[in-house]
């Protein structure tokens, strides 16, 4: 992994801060929301892959590709989370008796 | 759901750009990171001792095929390319390559190359031996068919070694090493090639010992050539050493009384054996011949040329033969010399008169027996005699003053009737003959000095 984060910085630091966006617009975004039984599925779908990942059971290219997809989505929802805080909090103070 | 969590449904739009991001990373970066992922496991090959070594990176899935040389080699070979940082998963198509048994390794010269082949160990014992046969061979071509093979014998490489250096010199032939025991054939390049080989064979490594040396050398030839009109005995090719030499020399000029020595010879090793107690009789044989020729090629010894007179071809061919050593083979191409013409008594006295100014017949020291070195000059005399068959002729011994005169006188008698028996022997009527011994009492020299008594020590053809 060390390997995979020294050799993708740049992409990993771009999902990052993509994240980071879409995290800021989240919270003020009135599209809809993915429902709860669809996000379960995703969520299952996502630990399936990291599953297969780590397990390590998909060959060559598409197995290097899978680790740099997990890598790359990782940095992404890290970025999420950061970016619907970071906004949470700027709303709340500017917000607070709201 | 609560903190950032709450809105995490409402992040999926930044998915679609991620993906595309994704895509673009993997269009970019998987090429780089293949190469350099082969590049690094290619490094930390660089010190193992693999051959056939094949890496093919797919994503980060290392492929390694290679032939190792033992079974630690191969799987630390595995290891270290798992070590590789960035290497995900590493498919070991690595093999042992196979054993060879019997170890079989050869190096054979032809007209043109030195061909090796058979078996070595590792790689870097084969460029090694590669290596030092281009530096011992000089310019001479050679091709490399050796393949990689587990299973050598301890030391292989310096009995290898020691062995090319050995190829250099044979004209052709084969070395083959088999497990630990070594084959050589073929024919050495020089005289006394065989013998260097054979002493090197002595410094092969621990362990290693000759099969089969069946090396030939090319003959060892030995010539002399008597020149009846030049009046000279010539030498030529090849004697033992020195001690040899000079006694060979020596037995000439004592054969070959009249004739001026040519001395060719060269020293060189690879004699046969026996090569002195062969060649010394057959220059006597040469001797006894009007013109010849005496070729000693190996343990062959062809003599051709013409006798004298009927008696002394039969004796050359029957008697030669006989002073040979074991192992040895004459081939006689003799003739016989037409007889001269007949001629009167007085030209016989004056040409016995000129023979034995030119040379002596030699007795044992203080015994009537003729040394086998008289033959040559007994010959002559007895051409001669047979030119003028009317004439008797007395053979008058003499001897120097030493010892009392009793038995001085009795020497000189048996000394002149040996003489005769050996002209009989040859075919010449007895009767012809009378034996006269005159002791110490005609002298042609003082008594006081050797050289004086040597003249005095004679035996006379004096024609009656």
């Amino acid at each position: 992994m060390a390997f995979l984060l020294t050799f993708h910085m740049g992409w990993l630091v771009g999902s990052l801060l993509l994240g980071l966006a879409a995290g800021w617009i989240a919270v003020v975004h009135r599209a809809k929301g993915v429902s709860k039984v669809v996000s379960r599925w995703l969520a299952a779908l996502a630990l399936a892959l990291v599953a297969a990942a780590l397990t390590r059971i998909v060959p060559g290219r598409p197995g290097y590709w899978l680790d740099l997809g997990l890598a790359m989505f990782a940095c992404y929802l890290a970025g999420c989370t950061l970016g619907s805080s970071l906004r949470d909090w700027v709303l709340s103070r500017h917000a607070p008796a709201a | 759901m609560h903190g950032p969590f709450r809105w995490s449904n409402k992040w999926w739009p930044g998915v679609i750009p991620l993906v595309i991001l994704w895509a673009i990373a993997a269009w970019t970066g998987t090429a780089p990171l293949e190469s350099d992922l082969a590049g690094e496991s290619n490094a930390a090959l660089k010190d193992t001792v693999l051959d056939k070594i094949g890496i093919t990176v797919a994503g980060r899935d290392i492929t390694l095929s290679a032939d190792a040389f033992s079974e630690d080699g191969r799987r630390s070979a595995v290891a270290s390319v798992q070590a590789v940082p960035g290497a995900r998963l590493v498919n070991d198509e690595t093999h042992l390559v196979p054993e060879a048994k019997p170890f079989v390794w050869s190096a054979e010269r032809d007209v043109v190359r030195v061909t090796l082949g058979g078996s070595a160990p590792l790689p870097a014992s084969k460029g090694r031996l590669l290596e030092a046969a281009h530096g011992s061979l000089g310019g001479v071509e050679v091709a490399d068919q050796m393949n990689l093979a587990r299973g050598a014998p301890a030391r292989f490489d310096s009995a290898a070694l020691l062995l090319i250096d050995q190829i250099g010199k044979l004209k052709e032939g084969k070395i083959t090493i088999s497990d630990n025991m070594v084959s050589l054939s073929g024919m050495a390049r020089d005289l006394g090639g065989r013998e260097a080989i054979a002493a090197a064979m002595k410094n092969l490594p621990e362990g290693f010992s000759v099969a089969v040396n069946e090396v030939k050398a090319p003959p060892y030839i030995f010539q002399a050539y008597k020149d009846p009109v030049a009046v000279t005995l010539t030498l030529s090719g090849y004697v033992p050493d020195n001690s040899v030499h000079a006694a060979i020399a020596g037995a000439a000029e004592r054969k070959f009384f009249s004739e001026k020595l040519v001395d060719n010879l060269k020293a060189s090793l690879g004699a046969p054996s026996g090569f002195a107690a062969a060649v010394v009789p057959a220059l006597g044989a040469l001797s006894r011949l009007s013109t010849g020729t005496l070729v000693v090629s190996d343990r062959e010894v062809k003599l051709s040329g013409d006798a004298l007179y009927d008696a002394a071809a039969n004796q050359i061919r029957t008697g030669l033969a006989k002073d040979f050593p074991q192992g040895w083979q004459l081939k006689a191409d003799l003739s016989v010399k037409p007889p001269s013409a007949p001629v009167d008594a007085t030209v016989c006295q004056q040409l016995f008169s000129e023979l034995l100014a030119k040379g002596k017949i030699r007795f044992e020291s203080g015994r009537a027996d003729l040394i086998q070195d008289s033959a040559g000059l007994l010959d002559r005399l007895i051409e001669t005699a047979l030119r003028c068959p009317a004439a008797n002729i007395e053979i008058a011994g003499h001897t120097d003053a030493d010892g009392d005169d009793a038995s001085n006188q009795a020497l000189s008698e048996r000394r002149a009737q040996a003489v005769i028996d050996y002209l009989v022997k040859a075919g010449l009527p007895a009767d012809r003959f009378t034996a006269v011994g005159y002791g110490s009492a005609q002298p042609v020299a003082a008594n006081d000095t050797d050289e004086g008594k040597a003249q005095n020590r004679r035996i006379e053809f004096l024609v009656r």
